[in-house]
């Protein structure tokens, strides 16, 4: 089952409605950018709006280019930034058929044994994804295949942070950047680094989460790290309207 | 023998408890560490790319959304009054119109366990309240809330599409026959059981509780010709035609049912309307209900995602070792016909939907099967319908189906009555499940008419090797 685990300090409110704020308002934001695509391709094509447009007097956007790739990239926020939270709020879905069978004792060992699985994977994602991150911000890069022995000498095809993405114009006002990251030449589209960077501070909550639940469940104050099935807390709040 | 290794550590780590997603990817990153010069850095990579790059599973989100705006209570109350205001006058009429509610909400919401909580709760209470026992009502419950998931448009229906690039138009299409055909068994069954034992039958309202009822449940349901109509007329992309629902089931919560937002009445009042606070039409946007649902279906999102994801390196694993093709070999070489090969399936899924969300399982097994099956000349579509109904029937096969679980909770019952509840019922969907699989013309024949097959043989061998492989088994047969 789910328990609440959202600390009762100041900064754990905080950093909860953070969460929850920064989750709600990229979904939302994917949804009106695809919609917006949608609505500009159909309606302001049309003949009549055109004929419109004559008559007020401004021309509107005919294709939302860069929208695709925005979602896209959102998407991929939602999902990485919203891992840990999902860790945190225990809504991650497994299998309990099985444990659930065992003594409370056994069924404590084995969360655990869970908990290190899933420290090891964040661990090693969180390593991938510095490495694959990095070169993209000029930073090198750590050597080593499992662990990070150290980091690696910059070479010349280390310093990436020219590359851009393809559709998304860089905005005004981020063009501060462009002397600490490109030598002062400007950029066009957006660069990757800025996207990517999504990458190693997931993984790193990730991996952040996956801690603090390994220290809930050691402390007893949790039993696992997963729900059966999405619908769990429905469950819960319609469970009164049958009883016997 | 990797693969035994490989798939016995993804699923001993999914008993012991570590999330399903994590199971998947760790023992991936694994294996491709070991047998591969794979680096870490392109394993992150491909994490980061399942989201960025692949346009199909754009639509899951939307598709979130979109349910998570309509299945607020007052839609399931709309839907079940309009149910009972069709069907409730037959014998067994509020089961019936139960499983009716349950199509038709399937169709919003795409989700079984969701189905089951929403429908279920209201309905389990009105059919004891007139004299079913709670027994005849779980089971009906349990058995009609797995259509969720095979009536169209369904999440897992995409997630299968994007597994193994069919077009998700063409899967919406074929989970219109095999739905209603579920439907209409289930709802046969009762009505014979409600003759033989004299089930209580409500009274006839009239048409204009029909029209009534069906007018209030409209702005629901339009939701659905919205997304099939938006896909099958070429005006919107499956993901498109997501965002659109969502922007649509968001305007109908909020501006026409008023059962959450800015006009919804708190404590009891009545749910205000738009000209007395026309302020609401800015308000909304910001409203905290709002934000609570796009918080739920993000959450949603991320944890299904979280879970493709990582299947998609597992998927990775697969290819990258060849793995389907050597099944695929040794099973033609043993002299298995796709006969054979579709019990294998049938069964695997049967075992595996009991304990896994479908979409995750899914994804681990499509790639696995769906190349052993082209080669055997099983028509791709027919294959996604019948790992669909399988997940379905696998949520309530005993000892532990998913659904079984859900119900057991809403009906407060323990879960081995809710087992025998089901039974008689699930003995149905067994026999549904067996026309599906050996019927392809059931699943097909709609999309192949509107649309036309997936793989079209008469147009010459395709340049795809395993669309290749398919036009020549299905010549050879």
């Amino acid at each position: 089952m789910s328990t609440p685990t959202v600390s009762n300090s100041m900064l754990g409110q905080f950093v909860n409605e953070l969460e929850e704020t920064f989750i709600a308002l990229i979904l939302g934001l994917m949804t009106v950018i695809t919609f917006a695509a949608a609505f500009v391709r159909y309606v302001f094509n049309s003949d009549w709006w055109r004929a419109f447009e004559g008559v007020i007097g401004i021309e509107a956007p005919r294709t939302v280019i860069w929208g695709l790739e925005a979602t896209s990239f959102l998407f991929a926020w939602l999902v990485l930034f919203g891992v840990s939270y999902a860790v945190k709020t225990t809504a991650n879905l497994g299998v309990d058929a099985v444990t659930n069978a065992m003594s409370p004792e056994i069924r404590k060992i084995l969360a655990l044994i869970a908990c290190a699985v899933c420290i090891a994977y964040a661990f090693l994602l969180l390593k991938g994804a510095w490495d694959y991150w990095a070169n993209f911000a000029n930073l090198p890069q750590t050597t080593g295949r499992w662990f990070p022995t150290g980091l690696e000498e910059m070479k010349r095809t280390s310093y990436r942070s020219w590359y851009e993405v393809n559709d998304i114009r860089i905005p005004e006002w981020m063009r501060f950047i462009e002397p600490w990251m490109n030598e002062g030449e400007a950029y066009e589209k957006i660069p990757r680094f800025i996207p990517y960077v999504i990458l190693p501070f997931g993984a790193a909550l990730l991996l952040f989460r996956f801690v603090q639940a390994t220290i809930r469940i050691w402390r007893g104050e949790a039993e696992s790290l997963i729900v059966s099935h999405e619908a769990e807390d429905a469950v819960e709040d319609v469970a009164h309207m049958n009883k016997d | 023998m990797d693969v035994v290794i490989l798939f016995s550590m993804v699923i001993g780590l999914m008993l012991i408890g570590v999330p399903i997603a994590v199971s998947l990817g760790f023992s991936s990153i694994i294996f491709l560490l070991v047998l591969s010069d794979t680096s870490l850095a392109s394993i992150a990579q491909s994490f980061f790319q399942a989201m960025a790059g692949h346009y199909t599973l754009l639509a899951i989100p939307f598709f979130i959304l979109a349910s998570s705006f309509m299945s607020t209570g007052g839609v399931a109350q709309r839907i079940i009054r309009f149910s009972i205001a069709i069907v409730g006058h037959f014998p067994g009429g509020l089961a019936i119109a139960g499983v009716f509610a349950c199509m038709l909400f399937a169709a919003l919401s795409g989700s079984s366990p969701a189905t089951v909580v929403a429908i279920g709760s209201i309905v389990i209470a009105g059919m004891r309240q007139v004299g079913y026992t709670k027994d005849f009502a779980a089971g009906v419950i349990a058995n009609a809330g797995t259509l969720g998931i095979l009536i169209p448009p369904s999440i897992v229906m995409v997630v299968y599409a994007s597994a193994t690039d069919v077009s998700v138009g063409r899967m919406f299409l074929a989970g219109v026959i095999p739905g209603l055909m579920a439907g209409t068994m289930l709802m046969l069954t009762i009505y014979v059981i409600a003759k033989m034992r004299d089930l209580p039958k409500g009274e006839w309202r009239g048409w204009s509780e029909v029209a009534e009822a069906g007018g209030d449940a409209l702005w629901g349901l339009l939701l659905i010709v919205i997304i099939l109509g938006g896909i099958y007329s070429g005006w919107f992309t499956p993901t498109e035609a997501a965002a659109v629902a969502a922007v649509y089931a968001f305007v109908i919560a909020n501006f026409v049912y008023r059962d959450m937002g800015p006009l919804a009445g708190r404590n009891g009042e009545a749910n205000k309307p738009l000209w007395r606070k026309p302020i609401a039409l800015i308000t909304a946007f910001f409203h905290r209900d709002t934000k609570m649902t796009l918080l739920e279906a993000g959450k949603l999102t991320i944890t299904l995602m979280f879970i493709i994801a990582n299947a998609l390196i597992l998927k990775h694993v697969l290819t990258d070792e060849q793995i389907p093709q050597q099944i695929a070999g040794a099973m033609l070489e043993a002299g298995f016909g796709p006969i054979t090969f579709l019990i294998i399936v049938n069964v695997i899924l049967l075992i595996g939907g009991q304990f896994m969300e479908p979409s995750g399982l899914l994804v681990i097994v499509a790639p696995l099967v769906f190349p052993i099956a082209l080669e055997l000349g099983i028509d791709p579509i027919h294959l996604g319908i019948i790992m669909v109904v399988n997940m379905e029937i696998g949520m309530i096969t005993p000892p532990v189906g998913l659904n079984l679980f859900v119900t057991s909770g809403v009906a407060g019952m323990p879960m081995m009555r809710v087992v025998k509840a089901a039974l008689p019922f699930l003995a149905v969907l067994f026999v549904f499940l067996i026309m599906v699989t050996y019927i392809p013309k059931i699943s097909t024949v709609l999309p192949d008419a509107v649309m036309g097959p997936q793989i079209n043989c008469d147009r010459g061998v395709p340049t795809n090797k395993l669309e290749a492989a398919f036009c020549e088994a299905r010549a050879t047969q």
